[in-house]
């Protein structure tokens, strides 16, 4: 164990913290749920692709720099603490990508993935269907093949970045009358293809941050199908792995809201009870307890191990880790919690925070599914259902 | 940039953990609460591992191993529930003789003929004293009231600290595990209480909890290790994270193993009271809440994502 970054680990850090310095936009940007926001953060994509910053764990055939988890790791550190603005990609950085580099042809890699890099095609996912939330496998949405096209008919629910995405990617039912996770293909699409409708959901915070897509007889050329017909529930299952894992939701995220609840929690202090101090210190402890077990990770794939089912620890953690740093901010505020617009001109963001944070334990297999996996893959438990 | 265990250290844990399977099992431990509260043959076999001399110095007779290596051992004592007196001579009172240049003494340790309790005034009692004289809810503990004038030395009491949160994460694994073994058999309804959500939430639980403490308490013994001025605060993190999971291990599986939990009968209550008395050795939960608070809020320790390692 060797706890000290190298000179190159920290020459890097510079590099990194120097060149966010110099391009963070000072100005915090509009939400990415709405659509003026949404257009300022694929401007932000671009710019971080112009200084070959948009995916820096990808090769650099694809766009990216080749850099190592622990490298990622030290440029994610800094991006948070810069205060750089969300990734409106990240279905594509964190999800798609690796998907299309673990399953996709050299002729998919080549096509999809060094857009993707540049912020020039920004991707929704379209997991979910009203009847398929945490039961993934109850997918009813059909791709009818027709020479060389998928013909797709049904319906996608919740799909995060879809009301204003480019493109699309999900599972389908290719075999007529195959049932659960058998006779699946993940497909990726074209969001503004003839016989798609969007229809955009209002969220809890009253942005339309993701739609309901209906498809009516869509034609999608097959070779947008990644891995083989009716292999998509394992192409599914990588990608939902990437999601609970490691890159989703890196830990420089958490430290640095931990040390603005720090902050604001200095600001508050005549008003804020020991209790409430307590829990503080305490989710800045978790906070960074997080940011250890990432390390401890990525140290161990780095040396050739694997993220399993420990993914879903780590999910669990995170999401309610977020949540809970936000409701301690929320009764830290007191009564300015429910101001949209705090009294000095400042915008609300724990409140946004808050109510973004709510939807953490909820999406990428709900935390009562990651408990089920916890229990059932890493402590052994019987199988939901069976005695 | 490395945080992983180093494989030697790991190797012995390993070792160490199938050795206590095989020798120091619940009725062992049925036997030493009976009548005495060691075995020597038990002991012997530590000191024929190195384990006595894990931190000597090899000079003195010992494996010379560092305090991340003594960490995992603790971690095993606890997890074994382990009645010897191992973890005060052998990872808290020769450290703390190496830093004080006493090393008069280390051979004889490291040999397993001398023991070691190093009073502390953090401690009212020292445990594992001639002639128990007072009673603690862990039957295997021999508690006698702390001498007086006991020091308060800091690295005493870290090191006091690092190994104690080492043993709560072993004795939660252990208890975890016997709540899982539990539920894997134990019908109700039909079906292995194991099948039911609500039982397996709460495990689950228990096991993120776990997940999340081991990285703290590694980042302490290394932070020890690596004699940072940061030190302090990392112990303190990791004892306050394994006191609380230990209380959630411990708590989740009593509920889990029922009624049978709640008698002499079922092993996990020796589990249970050494995570007790552990808890409020070398600095209790709030000692070191206070600690960190002091650290994190006084500015003592930088804060946010550029000082994970700092």
């Amino acid at each position: 164990m060797d706890l000290a970054y190298t000179p190159r680990q920290q020459a890097f850090r510079q590099e990194v913290r120097e060149w966010l310095a110099a391009h963070v936009p000072a100005e915090r940007l509009v939400t990415l749920e709405r659509k003026e926001g949404f257009d300022q953060h694929v401007a932000w994509e671009r710019e971080l692709a112009s200084g070959n910053w948009g995916m820096v764990t990808w090769p650099s055939e694809y766009g990216g720099r080749g850099l190592d988890l622990i490298e990622w790791l030290i440029f994610e550190e800094e991006y948070w603490a810069a205060g750089a603005p969300l990734r409106a990609n990240q279905n594509g950085i964190f999800l798609l990508g690796p998907t299309i580099m673990e399953f996709g042809s050299d002729e998919q890699k080549a096509r999809f993935l060094p857009p993707m890099a540049r912020g020039e095609v920004i991707w929704a996912q379209a997991w979910s269907e009203p009847g398929a939330g945490s039961d993934m496998a109850a997918i009813k949405a059909t791709a009818r093949r027709d020479g060389d096209h998928y013909v797709i008919n049904g319906q996608k629910t919740w799909s995060s970045r879809a009301s204003f995405a480019d493109w699309g990617f999900g599972l389908f039912r290719t075999e007529e009358g195959s049932r659960r996770h058998k006779g699946l293909s993940f497909l990726l699409f074209d969001l503004e293809a003839p016989g798609i409708t969007r229809r955009p959901i209002r969220q809890l915070h009253g942005d339309p941050g993701f739609a309901e897509l209906f498809f009516d007889e869509v034609r999608v050329p097959a070779e947008n199908r990644i891995a083989g017909e009716g292999e998509g529930w394992k192409v599914a299952m990588a990608t939902a792995g990437f999601e609970r894992g490691l890159m989703l939701r890196s830990p420089g995220r958490f430290q640095a809201t931990a040390a603005r609840l720090m902050a604001l929690l200095r600001e508050t202090a005549e008003r804020a009870s020991p209790g409430l101090r307590e829990d503080v210190v305490r989710l800045w402890m978790n906070a960074q307890a997080y940011a250890y077990n990432t390390y401890q990770v990525a140290a161990r794939i780095m040396a050739g191990g694997s993220i399993g089912a420990e993914a879903s620890l780590n999910k669990i953690f995170w999401s309610e880790l977020d949540r809970a740093m936000h409701r301690a901010a929320m009764h830290l505020l007191g009564p300015a919690a429910e101001l949209r617009t705090l009294p000095d001109g400042r915008a609300n963001e724990w409140l946004e925070g808050y109510i973004f944070s709510l939807s953490g334990p909820i999406y990428a297999g709900s935390n009562e599914i990651q408990r089920n996996i916890t229990a059932e893959r890493l402590l052994g438990l019987p199988r939901v259902g069976a005695g | 940039m490395d945080f992983r265990l180093p494989p030697e250290s790991v190797e012995l844990a390993e070792a160490v953990r199938e050795y206590l399977a095989g020798t120091h099992g619940s009725d062992v431990l049925r036997r030493l609460d009976a009548g005495g509260n060691r075995d020597l043959r038990i002991w012997q076999g530590l000191v024929e591992m190195g384990l006595t001399g894990l931190l000597v110095p090899e000079s003195h007779g010992g494996l010379g191993m560092r305090l991340l290596g003594g960490a995992l051992i603790a971690r095993e004592c606890g997890r074994a529930c382990l009645a010897e007196p191992l973890v005060d001579t052998a990872l808290v009172a020769v450290p703390w003789l190496i830093a004080r240049g006493e090393t008069g003494d280390l051979a004889a340790i490291a040999a397993g003929e001398k023991l070691v309790a190093l009073p502390h005034t953090i401690n009212p009692w020292v445990a594992d004293g001639e002639g128990a004289e007072l009673a603690s809810v862990d039957p295997l503990r021999n508690l006698v009231a702390a001498p007086e004038g006991a020091g308060d030395d800091p690295l005493l009491l870290d090191l006091g600290a690092l190994t104690s949160a080492a043993q709560l994460v072993g004795l939660s694994e252990a208890m975890l595990d016997q709540a899982v073994a539990y539920a894997q058999v134990r019908e109700q309804f039909g079906h292995a209480i194991g099948g039911f959500q609500a039982i397996k939430h709460k495990l689950a639980d228990v096991a993120v909890a776990l997940e999340f403490v081991r990285p703290v308490l590694w980042r302490a013994a290394q932070a020890m290790d690596d004699g940072l001025a940061s030190a302090p605060l990392h112990v303190s993190h990791a004892k306050y994270a394994a006191t609380d999971a230990a209380y959630l291990a411990a708590e989740s599986a009593i509920q889990i193993h029922g009624a049978m939990g709640y008698t002499y009968e079922v092993d996990l209550h020796f589990w249970m009271k050494r995570t007790w008395a552990l808890s409020g050795a070398w600095g209790d939960r709030n000692f070191h809440y206070r600690r960190i608070e002091d650290a994190a809020l006084g500015g003592a320790h930088p804060l946010g994502p550029q000082h994970t390692f700092a």
